[in-house]
């Protein structure tokens, strides 16, 4: 009797069927995988470019020493591969708008900077990386590149960049030099790089070296620290490395396009355009009027500051890629040009000629102007000066030019003098100082008024003294000058150095080109185009004189107008979205050159030549780095954007996935619900000084110590100390760092375990070692963690209880002295190799901002407040939150919490359930029975990872020789798109019925290739991926023909198994979608209610003729809510859900099937009740039992009820004590009585002087050897309320440990304040209670280590709680396990806390494990309803086909097989033949088999296989591998 | 008769979530180790045949090694375990096949053991190398 599929429920149209999950740690998979598997979509935000967590970085998980690595990574695989899960990593949520069930959710997508589409993690980026940064995933141990993957195992398996931003210099830079990346390739010796990359935007690297005004420099954040890097000199000393070396021309650049475009001019700007054009494709010609291409840089800037060979070099490299330069050249005439039949023209005539000052005397030949005075002399038509005096008119750089060049032309005297005053001269500081060194007088602030000449020879120029200048919005000049200063300066020649302007000549006055009345080529500022289509015009002509790197950039600019405007695009280009500029705070400054991280150094000076050698000849005067000092130089670069943008990997990617330009996006998500899986952050041991952390090499977190057990961690998993590699042999754990303060007043619940799992590691690395953990109290009160404490202390793991006051560093050794103080005060100081803080957690910093913008509530200390309807639910409707950013938990309370989330949003829009989600629709698929195999081989090179090592082509062609095979091929990237459009097409063309892929591994790649042949019509299973690069090229490097050998085996292998692999099917069940839940307790209940809600039918069977279980014994709460109320509520939902039946006071007789089809018989609880009492339950109150319904006051003898799912919520039981007394005086209570006292009675408390607790009893015992884990809170919750109803009672909790976990933490803060004293004592001198007359207690006070004498008006047992008596039967009923405590199994302690290992069946409350009243246990309710969910949610169990199948011919029913199965799949069934004879045979219950192939590899008659792993495929392929 | 020049061909069942990711992780990591190993793909430790192993033995395979999960690590539980079970069953068969022990070996390598996985091979291969080519070669 399948039941109807009860989804989905009624549309509303408005719910949205969608979820956003924020955070990819194992809360944010499980909430993902419960969702996607229960037909929801979901959108998994992490703001790492990796899922997996904090999980991904441990080593091993506690209890069971699990590797963290194996349990997740499976769980990364699903969620990565998942159909309806979008990971959205390096994302961020940043706002949400709208209400519960239709939110618009605002999420920033970071750029990674390499497409993880296209990357194929062949990790080639990372080496040529020149960015070395700590390795933070390793706790900041070793370091790793800008270019990185987060971990080995990183889902997506794709690498990122680490880029801050744009690094200061680079802003600053018009043409956006990428400096930080040339220094860092410098500090690596990698010249040629460097080069290479200065040369991306910059084609004149030699000269910008030296002549440019360098703003970068002005902006370097190092400018903070001491002085800016030397970052021209830099330039200049790559350029002079790389220029030392013979020329080797470029190849000459590929001309795509017809069109051709002229550029008149070869200075910087129109040879820049005339690059970026060739490049693109376009046909180029320079016209230049003058004999020399280089423009101003080539007849402007003298010898000595710029000489001629490296112009022309550069220069010479353009012409190469096949640019057509024109010298001695003139354009008359524009129109000309487009005779010529070029398509554009860009005008880069820069400013020639130079301004003449219109004031008497100024036409006298002896009156030069600056540019044909600087343009003679480099041309060698040089001016004679010798002896002369001479008077430069101007104070820019061209006027020093001019000067300097005049001394060195044999001028007697040179003498400068100009408008401005001394400081405010337009010149560069250096060349005023150089221009003084050199002997040159200055006569600043003056006006000139007229050249004097006697006899035609120049006496002088009358000048005035100005005392202040200016200049009006028009750009007009406005002098004040002092009355009567008139003066002559002396001199017998003048050089007018006052400016510069363009020559326009050659634009008709009707040439439609517009110039503006600054005699300027008018223009477009954004596109550069002029007046006239298809007419650019760009650099001095446009702006007037500017720098050599704003004609670079202009050029760009103009180059890419151009191309626009040949290609018909709109000029205007698309702004690209800025990257933000990192500008470095004094403060992080500050704090980088603490750590060590800046050290103070100016810069590395560059040597000149002296002055008296400069005044003699043009030889340059800057020296230039030497290798060692530019190397030294480049080293003090702070790498403020951390990826420096050297391209290096961008060079290197044959994947070309890198995109270095990529920016940040916002998108907007419809979504239903939101989770908040934001997890936790370590604590900053920085902060507890007092262990020295950050100063003491040998003191590290527990974060860094996991990393360092790790066999993937700093030290490959080998034991050592940092300072020295030495292996430790005296290890010190302290507890609590960070954690349980009245600042931080929380316990962070998992250190006192994960300390215990770091000593037996070690113990295992290194068995000797000695291993000490410093405790305040265990807290080891989780399923199995006190068996694990034992197991630990056994091993010979020392606890010395108490907190180290501070740690010191011996100077020599870097040993670490650690003093505390023993409990009868004297303090002692012990040494150690290693000390590892347990370093607390804490919400993650970013949490506080985000909970703002999301409107849900923080707690003071900052975690996600959970309120309203369930343990998981925030503050705000329809926004749930799991994990550790509610409370400090473990991984298993965490993925409890998760599944509890993921429950919530089910329920909330159960509405939309499937709506969002849709089945890839394939087409139909090729028969391939009874075709002989026409198989299709495709080996890969991996750009260069396989064929680097790995002749491929060998491979291929050997591959043509196998059998069977039709056709084989080698791609660059298999992978790619294109590749696989190929391969689809070679299925078709040759008729392909099988496909090897030789690449990388499966892990990754082998569901890529299956959707690409079953795209074509292939089966999934028709193929087999050889693994020739994580097993073969990259492991035998040094082998290369070993390497091909083996690769072409592996194919052989491969193409071996694919011939006798068969097309299989996924088999899609019809089943029962009703669920039933055993106990009708809280947990019981919670889950039945949240499955209802659903739309699923619940049968729910308790065993007691009332529901509510153990939540009758709470009348109060920790947090003041109203248990009776809780329950109350609960009951009445539950009975009066019209989609759940209850039976009271029924049990479980009988149960069989699997999955999907179970069948169970309920009978009445004949003997429950009694049997409890037996067990010593205690009574239960009963007066408010509400009579069960009619129909089943009188249950037949048998129900019998056909489910699809169980859950298992049968609870536990207190403990009935036989200890101190009870049940011999009434005195002795236990809290449950205590509390029921408290709340009917409070002034039965009022007249009691003292109250006695006792903890553990009955708990961590030779008989029960687990926590009970709720007694302490319990304890400390009746601790307060006895306070609050009767301050003046004395109480006194006599205790083990506290184990107040979590955010009960303080509670035992504020019972300690309260006045509550808390005795701790040994579990070997427990207290004596003794009773005459009055209550006496005795315990050995183990912190005095002295007796106390307690008189207890009442003593009150916390008693243990124990498994239900019957569960060992139920369990033998469900055939699930029990645990050697008695409470139920799950399937994994760590990450599959709520499912057995039996499809189908669930488990919660506590009957899995004693639990936190009701918070706990309803987590894990809601955990097992969403779990279960998955599976009802679907309309049929989709069962793989890789599982076992029985041949029934071969089989004779010896049934070896059953036993060893370990899902106990396999049942043993008898049948008459036709013959008559009784025949036995095995069977497979395909719901529950995994496909381990346990039952072939143990069949005597091969009778039984597991699909694509028959032994015989996998002969095959054994034969294969050995060349049979 | 272990030539220097003996390269011996060992055929290594891996299976699929600790070992074969710890392969794969030894690749990533570019950790390197003797060519001389042929990786084939089980679902779990305990799906091959002890048949299948002395097959690969008899048929010129110089050494088997068989990697699973650490205890308790198993993703079908117990398999492994059941794979131990059988090496014992196994080392019997080589006496009679009158192989050496050597040539057969379990072991657990998880999957972030990488480095073990190389260290692993690469004592194996160096074992075998030491016992000699297979008398059925």
């Amino acid at each position: 009797m399948p039941s109807s599929f009860p989804s989905p429920l009624s549309q509303d149209g408005k719910t949205v069927g969608a979820v956003l999950v924020v955070g990819g740690g194992i809360a944010g998979m499980q909430a993902s995988l419960d969702l996607a598997d229960a037909g929801f979509k979901v959108y998994l935000v992490e703001k790492e470019p990796a899922i997996g967590g904090h999980m991904a970085a441990l080593d091993k998980t506690f209890p069971t020493n699990d590797c963290a690595m194996c349990t997740i990574s499976p769980r990364l695989g699903a969620t990565a591969g998942h159909r309806n899960i979008e990971v959205l990593t390096s994302t961020e949520l940043l706002k949400l708008d709208g209400d519960a069930g239709h939110f618009s959710a605002t999420v920033r997508r970071n750029p990674r900077y390499i497409d993880a589409t296209k990357c194929t993690a062949c990790g080639d980026c990372a080496p040529v990386c020149p960015i070395v940064i700590t390795d933070q995933f390793n706790g900041g141990l070793s370091d790793r590149k800008a270019a990185f993957k987060l971990y080995p195992q990183a889902v997506p398996n794709a690498y990122a960049i680490e880029k801050k931003g744009i690094a200061p210099c680079r802003d600053a830079c018009p043409a956006g030099q990428r400096a930080q990346g040339y220094i860092a390739l410098i500090r690596e010796g990698r010249y040629a790089d460097a080069l290479r990359v200065i040369k991306e935007d910059n084609p004149f690297p030699g000269i910008c070296g030296r002549i440019c005004n360098h703003r970068c420099e002005t902006e370097c954040n190092r400018n903070l620290v001491d002085e800016p890097i030397s970052i021209a000199a830099l330039k200049r000393f790559v350029a002079d490395q790389v220029y030392a070396e013979p020329y080797v021309p470029p190849q000459p650049t590929p001309r795509t396009f017809v069109e051709r475009v002229a550029i008149i001019g070869a200075g910087p700007c129109g040879l820049t355009a005339a690059k970026d054009l060739a490049l693109a494709g376009y046909g180029v010609t320079v016209f230049e009027a003058l004999p020399v291409a280089g423009g101003m840089l080539r007849v402007g800037v003298p010898e000595y500051r710029l000489p001629a060979w490296i112009v022309d070099r550069e220069v010479q490299e353009i012409v190469d890629l096949g640019v057509e330069l024109r010298l001695n050249a003139p354009v008359e005439n524009l129109d000309d040009v487009f005779a010529q039949g070029f398509s554009a023209t860009l005008l880069a005539v820069g400013a020639h000629e130079g301004k003449r000052l219109s004031i008497a005397g100024a036409d006298h030949p002896d009156v030069l102007v600056n540019t044909s005075f600087l343009r003679d002399v480099r041309l060698g038509n040089g001016h004679a000066l010798n002896g002369r005096h001479v008077l430069v008119l101007g104070g820019g750089n061209v006027a020093m030019d001019v000067a300097r060049t005049a001394v060195r032309l044999g001028a007697k005297q040179v003498d400068m003098a100009c408008l401005e005053a001394r400081e405010t001269m337009p010149a560069h500081a250096e060349e005023i100082v150089e221009a003084e060194e050199e002997g040159i007088g200055l006569y600043p602030a003056r006006s000139f008024t007229r050249i004097i000449s006697n006899d035609g020879r120049i006496s002088g120029v009358e000048a005035v003294t100005v005392s202040s200048m200016g200049f009006e919005p028009d750009g007009s000049l406005t002098l004040e000058t002092v009355p009567n200063s008139a003066h002559v300066l002396a001199c017998d020649t003048v050089i007018l150095a006052i400016g510069q302007h363009a020559g326009l000549a050659f634009i008709p006055a009707d040439g439609g080109v517009g110039i503006t009345h600054q005699r300027t080529i008018a223009v477009d500022p954004n596109t550069l185009a002029t007046s006239r289509s298809g007419v650019f015009a760009a650099g001095d002509a446009t702006t007037s004189t500017s720098f050599v790197i704003e004609a670079v950039a202009a050029g760009h600019k103009a180059a890419d107008s151009i191309r626009r405007y040949l290609r018909g695009e709109n000029l205007e280009s698309r702004d690209d979205a800025d990257l933000p500029v990192v500008k470095l705070n004094p403060t992080e400054i500050a704090a980088r050159v603490r750590e060590g991280e800046i050290e103070l150094k100016p810069r590395v000076p560059m040597a000149a030549l002296e002055a008296a050698s400069r005044r003699r000849s043009f030889e340059e005067v800057n020296l230039g780095y030497t290798e060692r000092e530019a190397r030294a130089e480049a080293a003090r670069c702070l790498q403020c954007g951390v990826c420096s943008e050297c391209l290096a990997c961008y060079y290197e990617c044959a994947a070309g996935a890198i995109e270095h330009g990529a920016t940040a996006r916002t998108e907007q998500l419809d979504v239903g619900a939101v989770i908040l899986a934001a997890g936790f952050e370590l604590y900053d041991a920085h902060l507890s000084g007092e262990y020295g952390w950050g100063r003491f090499a040998n003191v590290v977190t527990s974060q860094q110590y996991e990393r360092i057990l790790s066999p993937t961690g700093p030290y490959d998993g080998h034991l050592k100390r940092p300072s020295d590699g030495h292996e430790p042999k005296r290890i010190a754990w302290i507890q609590c760092v960070g954690s349980r303060r009245a600042d931080r007043n929380w316990c962070s619940a998992v250190c006192c375990m994960y300390a215990t799992k770091q000593t037996l590691i070690t113990r295992e690395h290194a068995p000797g070692t000695d291993c000490t953990v410093f405790y305040i109290d265990f807290r080891a009160h989780g399923k199995g963690f006190d068996a694990y404490y034992e197991r630990a202390q056994e091993a010979g793991v020392r606890y010395v209880r108490a907190m180290p006051s501070a740690i010191k560093q011996d100077l020599a050794t870097e040993d670490l002295k650690i003093q505390y103080a023993l409990p009868d005060g004297r303090v002692v100081t012990e040494t150690f190799d290693m000390v590892v803080l347990s370093i607390g957690l804490q919400a993650p910093s970013g949490m506080a901002g985000l909970a703002d913008e999301l409107g849900v509530d923080l707690t003071a200390d900052g975690f996600c407040r959970v309120g309203g309807s369930s343990p998981v639910d925030t503050t705000r409707e329809g926004v749930f939150v799991c994990g550790p950013l509610a409370e400090p938990k473990d991984i298993p309370e965490t993925v409890m919490s998760a599944s509890a989330a993921a429950a919530r949003a089910m329920t909330l829009l159960a509405a939309a359930r499937h709506t969002l989600v849709r089945p890839k629709e394939y087409p139909p698929e090729i028969d391939v029975a009874g075709q002989p195999p026409r198989i299709g081989v495709f080996v890969c090179h991996c750009g260069s990872n396989i064929a680097g090592v790995v002749d491929v082509a060998a491979v291929t062609e050997y591959a043509r020789t196998l059998p069977d095979v039709v056709l084989a091929d080698h791609n660059l990237f298999t992978c790619s798109t294109d590749s696989q459009a190929k391969i689809r097409d070679a299925i078709k063309e040759h008729s392909l019925n099988r496909v090897v892929v030789a690449s990388c591994t499966p892990r990754t790649h082998e569901p890529l290739f299956q959707n690409t042949i079953r795209e074509a019509g292939l089966n999934f299973y028709l193929f087999e991926l050889a693994n020739i690069r994580d097993q073969c090229s990259w492991v035998h490097r040094e082998h290369p023909e070993a390497a091909t050998r083996k690769a072409e085996d592996l194919v052989r292998m491969a193409v071996a198994k694919v011939r006798l692999v068969e097309p299989l099917q996924r088999k899609s069940l019809e089943f029962n979608h009703d669920a039933l839940v055993i106990g009708g307790g809280l947990a019981g209940m919670t889950a039945a209610l949240e499955l209802a809600d659903q739309g699923f039918t619940v049968s729910l069977v308790e065993r007691q003729a009332e529901l509510g279980g153990n939540v009758h014994h709470l009348r109060f709460l920790l947090n003041h809510a109203d248990p009776s109320g809780l329950l109350k509520d609960l009951i009445e939902r539950t009975l009066n859900h019209p989609n759940i039946q209850t039976f009271p006071g029924a049990e479980i007789s009988s149960f069989e099937g699997s999955l999907g089809s179970f069948k169970s018989t309920l009978r009445k609880a004949e003997g429950g009740r009694q049997k409890d009492q037996e067990a010593g339950e205690i009574p239960r109150p009963l007066s408010h039992i509400p009579q069960p319904p009619e129909e089943i006051a009188q249950p037949p003898e048998e129900i019998v009820i056909q489910h699809g799912v169980v859950i298992v919520a049968s609870g536990a039981q207190p403990y009935d004590p036989t200890e101190f007394l009870y049940g011999q005086d009434e005195r002795v209570v236990t809290q449950v009585e205590l509390e029921a006292t408290i709340a009917d009675r409070p002034d039965d408390i009022r007249q009691l002087r003292s109250i006695v607790m006792i903890q553990c009893v009955g708990s961590r015992t030779r008989e029960r050897p687990y926590c009970s884990r709720l007694c302490c809170g319990q304890a400390v919750k009746n601790a307060l309320e006895i306070k609050r109803v009767s301050p003046e009672t004395e109480v006194f909790v006599l205790y083990r440990d506290m184990r107040t976990y979590g955010l009960l933490e303080p509670f035992y803060r504020e019972a300690r304040e309260a006045g509550v004293l808390f005795i701790r004592f040994e579990a070997d001198r427990p207290p004596q209670v003794s009773a005459n007359g009055s209550l006496q207690v005795v315990v050995h006070d183990a912190l005095l280590d002295d007796d106390s004498l307690l008189d207890a008006d009442r003593l009150v047992l916390s008693v243990a709680t124990v498994p239900q008596p019957d569960a060992a039967e139920l369990a033998q009923l469900l055939k699930v396990p029990l645990t050697e405590d008695g409470f139920f199994q799950e399937a994994h302690l760590k990450l599959r806390p709520v499912d057995f290992a039996s499809d189908g069946i669930f488990l919660c409350g506590m009957a899995h494990y004693p639990k936190k009243a009701v918070t706990e246990s309803a987590t894990q309710a809601l955990a097992a309803a969403g779990r279960a969910a998955t599976i009802l949610a679907n309309r049929v169990i989709e069962i793989e086909p890789t599982i076992s199948h029985v041949v029934e011919e071969k089989c004779d029913g010896c049934a070896y097989c059953v036993d060893p199965c370990p899902f106990q799949a396999i049942s043993l069934i008898e049948y008459q033949n036709e013959a008559g004879q009784t025949k036995k045979l095995v069977a497979v219950d395909e719901t529950a088999c995994k496909g381990c192939g346990t039952c072939q590899a143990t069949c005597p008659k091969a009778a039984i296989f597991v699909w694509h792993f028959k032994t015989e495929q996998l002969r095959a392929m054994t034969m294969a591998g050995l060349g049979k | 008769m272990a030539g220097d020049d003996f390269e011996p061909l060992i055929i290594v069942y891996t299976c699929y979530w600790c070992s074969y990711t710890a392969a794969d992780l030894a690749g990533t990591s570019r950790i390197q180790y003797p060519p001389n190993i042929r990786i084939i793909r089980v679902q779990c430790s305990g799906m091959v045949h002890p048949n299948l192993v002395i097959d690969a033995l008899t048929n010129g395979a110089d050494g088997v090694l068989m990697c699973g999960c650490h205890e308790g690590d198993c993703h079908y539980r117990e398999g492994n375990l059941r794979a131990k079970a059988r090496a014992d069953a196994i080392s019997l068969m080589l006496e009679d096949f009158d192989l050496e022990p050597e040539r057969y070996r379990l072991e657990w390598v998880a999957a972030s053991e990488g480095p073990r996985f190389a260290e692993v091979v690469t004592e194996m291969v160096d074992r075998v190398k030491e016992v000699g080519p297979s008398p059925y070669g």
